[in-house]
């Protein structure tokens, strides 16, 4: 999770300046860059990046994928780490249901992460900054779509103020 | 000298006493009133005994950050965060706070070394008491010998007379704070030389026999009846005006960091927990013994007056109404 | 609410006849129930072992402590406790049971259907000061101030987690000891208030929340005072991973009680017992009722501690349940 965010990535810099924690726009380059972390199930969607990679197809270098197990596996605390930590935005990527790896998973991801979608909401979260979606392995093309509208919604809505707790920037 | 202001005007007096540092005032947030910086407009309420929370948070707050760290090789460096500004005012302390602060003294200041980050917001911090006009229902100040009309400590006595509040000064910087509001104040009212005599209950409550009387009753079975209902929060330590039991955490990792203290409660189990699993308070039953001996026991025995300011907080806030007036009375302490 | 042919004290020493027998027989070993408190408006738990213990056990308006928290713990000490319960305490059993946190053999629960509490803020607002200035006359509370004598509805004067109570008879219990009364909300509009009370925009939503949260002094009483609050360790003290610290900063407030909120949301029955015991008045029935809200619009009608044998929400799943963000 750590290297995740400190600004180096294991993307190839292809959009690279400006990119690094959202807070950090005053130094030198300008711009401010979102900073979204995408929870990528490891057999659907983190595959789905895969192929999207192989077929060369770019998606903005604003999203940091956390590949994991199973969409269910991300605990809303990973969700509001992500938020303290700078992220403007938070993806969720899951099989599409029924085709779950462990069968049942993205089941019980869905109706946790909607009740936890509709919580963030409630609490004052802009409701385009925490998404889920359900990406299979072989969706290259819609994996850098939804990469790349994510960064174009939360570039819009410009960085994220809810529950950003500056230390997080001082000590990484 | 006395001086006095319309109520009316009392906005115009906290710009003037803004202007210097911090000003806490008791503002209302919700149902609950707390010690907190005012600002222009903010909801101040001068008129309710008492605060909600007391008023030692302004002097040992919820949370301070005090040094960073950075480690370079073998190398640890350390920086001084800066604290906030001093020269800060605190208006409408009550007697209880006033004796609570004393109390805190004893414990942080009049030490060798003394606790530096509560020396300066005590040393820079000039105090405007606020008498009570009348004690609220789970008021007992009295039966400690605390006046609720007359706070001792303070560098201004203040109170309400007509539309208006007397302003005494005590102290020079109390003369000073005066000075500083020039033509806003007017002469005293004649007859205003003193805030009128208050006096609270006391719930039948005596204290002969304490602490002495404690000293052999650790193993009494009354700790068995009285911790039950107690939940387990720290509700009653953190609004109590006598608590000061703090934590230092640090948020950070090996290489880089900030540390930080902040209020901690002897009524969490993690209170007493050690690395290795050992917990000298396993259960509620030590944990509500050891909170009522400290305060009855334990801080008389070092410091030679009980912890406890009868200001009621702890009879308004625990949800299963547990508090210092039950626990006396368990133990003997009601005369009948 | 038929307390009308049975006033408080006879109410009482019905109660405490029934529970004597047991006592005394040994079919139980400990009674929970209520006794008076330090003020008139104020009643809290009684740990009763013996007879004389039950002398001073009272059933009034104002014992509104949820009582089913402390029988995790007591059953670790006790063979079988017995237990009044109104309507949110038998709710509060059924969640225990059903968090596997006891054993429904070792427990007599006593019914009580319930009044609603009422709540000494808005007696004190209304002139109330001492316990003779009130008489409750069935629905009715017979006020004497200064002003003269007033007679209010007795539900004006209900702690807000009464008022909005649907399910005041207790949904289980081993002895019913009064007659049932008349519910005072149903459950399917039961969330009606809060569509009133909706904040448009993210930003009021913010505005709303952390203006009431930052006062929060973390306490953690809401958490000890939650019946669905039972994890040996949780979130908040864990250190491996470190979620949150002591301190009470606004980000923490928020994170903690989102959190908490969240690992309630299905199976919060509530009982309003966190808003409550919170000593600076932070709303928290409200944030845990828009998600029941929330669930029930998604996942069908559901109230949890009503039906042990019916698995929360968010514990189970249907393959073709809707989803709160676009699936297409």
């Amino acid at each position: 999770m750590s290297e995740a965010l400190k600004g180096k990535g294991a993307d190839n810099g292809g959009t690279a300046a400006g990119v690094g924690g959202s807070r950090s726009s005053g130094s030198g380059n300008g711009a401010w860059q979102p900073l979204i972390v995408a929870f990528c199930c490891n057999w659907c969607s983190y595959a789905g990046g895969d192929l999207a990679g192989t077929s060369r197809l770019s998606y903005p270098a604003n999203v940091r994928v956390i590949r994991v197990t199973c969409s269910s596996r991300v605990n809303p605390l990973h969700v509001m780490r992500a938020f303290q930590r700078g992220a403007d935005g938070v993806l969720i990527a899951g099989c599409h249901p029924g085709d779950c790896h462990y069968t049942s998973g993205n089941y019980h991801a869905r109706r946790r992460f909607s009740i936890f979608a509709r919580l963030l909401e409630h609490a004052g979260l802009e409701p385009e900054r925490f998404q889920v979606r359900w990406i299979s392995s072989s969706e290259g093309d819609r994996f850098a779509e939804v990469m790349q509208e994510m960064t174009e919604t939360i570039k819009a809505l410009g960085p994220n103020e809810r529950w950003v707790d500056p230390r997080w920037l001082k000590i990484t | 000298m006395i001086r006095y202001i319309q109520e009316s005007r009392l906005e115009e007096l906290f710009r003037i006493l803004s202007r210097r540092g911090p000003l806490y005032l008791p503002l209302a947030e919700g149902p609950s009133l707390s010690f907190r910086p005012w600002s222009e407009g903010a909801p101040v309420d001068l008129k309710t005994v008492n605060s909600t929370v007391s008023a030692k948070e302004i002097f040992l707050p919820r949370e301070e950050a005090y040094f960073c760290y950075r480690r370079a090789g073998r190398e640890l460096a350390l920086e001084p965060l800066e604290q906030e500004a001093a020269n800060a005012v605190a208006f409408g302390l009550r007697a209880c706070d006033l004796r609570g602060l004393e109390m805190l003294d004893r414990v942080f200041k009049d030490q060798d070394p003394p606790d530096g980050l509560y020396l300066r917001r005590r040393e820079q911090t000039a105090i405007v008491a606020l008498a009570c006009a009348e004690p609220a229902p789970y008021c007992f100040c009295s039966l400690f010998g605390i006046d609720p009309a007359r706070a001792g400590g303070a560098d201004l006595q203040a109170w309400w007379h007509g539309e208006g509040l007397c302003l005494k000064a005590l102290t020079a910087a109390g003369e000073e704070l005066l000075s500083s509001a020039g033509e806003l104040l007017h002469e005293g009212p004649a007859g205003a030389e003193e805030p009128p005599r208050v006096e609270t209950g006391n719930f039948g409550l005596k204290l002969e026999g304490l602490p002495a009387g404690l000293r052999e009753r650790f193993d009494d079975p009354v700790w068995e009846e009285l911790y039950r209902s107690c939940l387990g929060c720290g509700a009653c330590t953190y609004i109590c005006p006598t608590c000061y039991c703090f934590d230092l955490e640090d948020f950070g990792h090996q290489e880089k960091g900030e540390r930080y203290r902040c209020w901690d409660s002897c009524m969490f189990r993690e209170f007493t927990l050690m690395a290795g699993g050992h917990n000298p308070r396993p259960t509620r039953k030590e944990r509500v013994r050891n909170r009522f001996l400290h305060k009855l026991q334990y801080y008389p025995e070092r410091y030679g007056e009980i912890a406890c300011t009868g200001c009621g907080r702890c009879l308004r806030s625990c949800p299963v109404d547990l508090n210092i007036v039950q626990v006396i009375r368990a133990l003997g302490g009601e005369s009948r | 609410m038929a307390q009308d042919n049975l006033n408080r004290d006879q109410a009482t020493a019905r109660i405490r006849a029934a529970v004597t027998q047991d006592l005394l027989s040994g079919r139980i070993s400990l009674l929970l129930g209520w006794q008076k408190g330090l003020f008139w408006w104020r009643s809290r738990p009684l740990f009763a072992r013996s007879q004389q213990d039950l002398e001073r056990l009272v059933w009034d308006s104002f014992c509104a402590v949820n009582l089913s928290r402390y029988l995790p713990e007591e059953l670790s000490i006790e063979e079988r406790v017995g237990i009044l319960v109104k309507g949110c305490d038998a709710r509060a059993f059924h969640r225990l049971l059903q968090d596997r946190m006891l054993d429904r053999e070792r427990v007599l629960l006593y019914g009580l259907p319930c009044p609603g509490m009422l709540d000494y803020r808005l007696l004190a607002e209304a002139g109330v000061k001492e316990a003779e200035q009130m008489l409750e006359e069935g629905e009715e509370l017979v006020i004497q101030t200064g002003g003269g004598e007033e007679r209010r509805p007795r539900t004006d004067f209900l702690l807000e987690k009464c008022r909005l109570c649907s399910h005041p008879d207790p949904v289980v219990y081993d002895q019913l000891l009064l007659p049932p009364g008349e519910p005072r909300m149903d459950p399917a509009s039961r969330f009606q208030d809060l569509e009133a009370r909706e904040r448009p925009t993210p930003a009021e939503r913010y505005a709303y929340w952390s203006g009431e949260l930052q006062r929060c002094l973390s306490c953690y009483a809401c958490r000890q005072v939650c019946p669905a609050c039972s994890c040996r360790e949780c979130f908040a003290e864990q250190q491996e991973p470190r979620w949150l610290g002591k301190g009470a900063g606004l980000n923490e407030n928020m994170l903690f009680h989102i959190i908490r909120v969240y690992h309630g949301a299905g199976r919060c029955i509530e009982c309003g017992e966190c808003q409550r015991a919170c000593p600076v008045g932070i709303p928290l029935l409200e944030l845990s009722r828009r998600l029941a809200k929330d669930i029930e619009e998604l996942y069908g009608p559901y109230e949890a501690g009503m039906d042990p044998e019916a698995p929360p929400p968010l514990l189970t799943y249907r393959p073709e349940d809707p989803a709160a963000f676009p699936e297409k």
